[in-house]
């Protein structure tokens, strides 16, 4: 244990990991511009093929890990169905290409009938806690999926194929787009009063009641903002993948991916989800499924078992938490405590 | 003058168990109130019934003559009725001005909270928390304050969304007596410089007989006497009532 801090202390100095999170948050803005310059580039160096296709999943990963966070991480209310409002997006765009052969307005609908469909949903199981939310939001999911089959409109349990739709590159300059907004967003959030709500339910949502504010509002606007990146992402890969069928629209195995990406990177951050989304993407896409075909699941759950043994609030929150370790001592802990005088003598720990 | 806040004849039942009987109490604006009683009086559950927390099975709250009864509990709080916690809650973590910031009463709807906080919240923040003696630890995640600190940092939380009447509840539990001076100017300074009325749960008798004008008595769900500090302290029943003779 010992010799593991002392190892890691030299890697890892707390001193440096603040200084990169002093650093990140004075030039936020600048390193999202220049992520998505690096981003728009990334087309013309690998060409048209596999690692595009690989690299645009990467985004949406991205884009799904970081909406799953900003209800499951942000607010503490970890959601199995956030693949729903995928699904929703996915067949909106599939049945406006394949009834009207059109793209964008398909996009847009996708994302206003998501934020509907969330409206409706979130005021109803965002009362429910813990593992009665988690079974609440499943049961959506499969539900959706039910419903999904049993339709003509979806073409029931065969789905929706496509021979062409768009070039892949519009699929990943969406979800290039659909990252940089979100994230933009999300990082603007974070500073408000609203973002701090979101945290403040996580903590302790009582509290927050009985402090005069409707958690309610705050609970239904994040899971609204969650589904509309989740079903515009949705809309984008129905398309970008040719087909789409009850399974794979509401796949409850990627919901699972999600919150372990979430989960790896960093729950309640915002680099974390983004992390966590494109790394284990591509190291599945990449290693697992070359090297160990048909093992994804199995070692989704390791990941999932090992993060939350090892490094509970991720990577980058272990790095915070790294960066905060002294700052209680640093500021003078004990010596704020004798001057107030509500000490109680004790210092924590 | 009809009083700040008013129940009459609150009632709550758990079951079988009546944990507050037929409760009347009075606090006049800018007085200090104490409630004291043996434990399992019904002393949380009536202010869970004030704050909207629990319903009563009857009788009413009011507030400034307003009933508030029928009121969801964030609805009540934003009545300008804060309550402070037993067990001291602040939100672990998020940072002590993070804890502060977003108790603020400026802008309280949804709208209003999707710009960072004005100059004007920052300042009361930051300037609260100097006067609770937190100024020093502001960056530092709430949840590794110790007990006391965060005891102040909920104080400091409460006094950010301007109360009218604050309801505390065991202020001086798990204080370390030295500083209970301290904490009973606190409790003076808020009532008379911001003109908070203040209702408070307290066990331990010096401190409540300091800090109170006036001492409400629960016993058994029932309020068994009323009357200043030294009243109450000759007040037969209620001796008998700690000591157990009743």
């Amino acid at each position: 244990m010992s010799s593991l801090d002392t190892s890691l202390d030299r890697l890892v100095p707390p001193t440096r990991v603040r200084a990169w999170f002093e650093f990140g948050g004075r030039h936020a803005w600048t390193l999202l511009g220049v992520g998505l310059l690096v981003g728009a580039v990334v087309p013309f160096v690998v060409g048209d093929g596999f690692y595009l296709s690989v690299a645009g999943e990467m985004l949406m990963f991205a884009v799904l890990a970081l909406s799953w966070d900003i209800v499951g991480g942000q607010t503490g209310y970890p959601s199995f169905g956030q693949m729903a409002f995928f699904g929703i997006g996915g067949y909106v765009t599939a049945i406006m290409f394949r009834d009207f052969g059109v793209f964008w307005p398909g996009l847009v609908l996708a994302g206003v009938l998501s934020l509907v469909a969330a409206a409706v949903i979130g005021a109803v199981v965002l009362r429910l806690r813990g593992g009665y939310f988690a079974i609440a939001t499943l049961g959506i999911l499969l539900t959706l999926t039910e419903i999904t089959r049993n339709i003509s409109i979806t073409n029931g349990v065969d789905g929706i194929s496509f021979l062409s739709t768009l070039p892949a590159t519009t699929f990943y300059y969406v979800f290039l787009g659909l990252l940089g907004v979100e994230a933009g967003l999300l990082y603007y959030l974070s500073q408000t009063r609203f973002g701090y709500t979101l945290n403040a339910i996580r903590d302790d949502e009582a509290k927050v009641n009985a402090m005069g504010v409707n958690t309610t509002y705050y609970k239904v606007t994040a899971w609204m903002l969650a589904a509309l990146f989740t079903g515009m992402a949705g809309g984008a890969w129905s398309l970008f993948n040719f087909f789409i069928d009850p399974l794979t629209a509401y796949n409850t195995a990627w919901n699972v991916e999600l919150i372990a990406m979430a989960l790896l990177g960093g729950t309640g951050t915002i680099v974390g989800p983004i992390l966590g989304g494109m790394g284990l993407h591509a190291i599945i896409r990449l290693f697992v499924e070359t090297y160990f075909t048909g093992w994804q699941l199995g070692l989704l759950g390791l990941i999932i078992i090992v993060t939350i043994i090892v490094v509970p609030s991720g990577v980058v929150g272990w790095l915070e938490e790294r960066a905060s370790a002294m700052d209680y001592y640093e500021h003078g802990g004990g010596a704020a405590g004798e001057e107030s005088g509500g000490e109680t003598g004790g210092e924590p720990e | 003058m009809s009083p700040q806040l008013s129940t009459d004849g609150v009632t709550k039942r758990f079951g079988g168990v009546t944990a507050v009987d037929d409760v009347d109490i009075e606090v006049e604006q800018g007085e200090i109130v104490g409630l004291i009683g043996p434990n399992g009086a019904g002393k949380s559950t009536l202010f869970n019934c004030i704050t909207g927390a629990l319903t009563p099975n009857s009788g009413t709250v009011r507030l400034d003559g307003e009933e508030l009864s029928e009121l969801p509990e964030h609805a009540v709080a934003q009545q300008g009725l804060i309550r402070m916690f037993q067990h001291t809650r602040v939100y672990g973590e998020m940072t002590v001005r993070e804890n502060a910031l977003v108790s603020t009463a400026e802008d309280a709807g949804l709208a209003g909270s999707l710009t960072p906080p004005g100059d004007s919240t920052r300042e009361r923040a930051s300037e609260l928390l100097e006067y609770v003696g937190l100024g020093g630890l502001t960056d530092v995640k709430a949840g590794r304050l110790s007990f006391g600190q965060q005891k102040l940092l909920e104080f400091a939380m409460a006094l950010m969304r301007e109360p009218d009447v604050l309801l505390m509840d065991e202020p001086a539990g798990g204080i370390n007596p030295a500083k209970l001076n301290q904490l009973i100017e606190y409790i003076r300074d808020v009532n008379s410089e911001r003109s908070v009325t203040v209702l408070l749960i307290e066990h331990n008798m010096e401190f409540v007989m300091e800090v109170a004008d006036r001492i409400y008595v629960l016993a058994h769900g029932e309020t068994i006497a009323e009357g200043s500090p030294t009243e109450i302290q000759n007040n037969e029943r209620v001796l008998d009532a700690y000591l157990g003779r009743e």
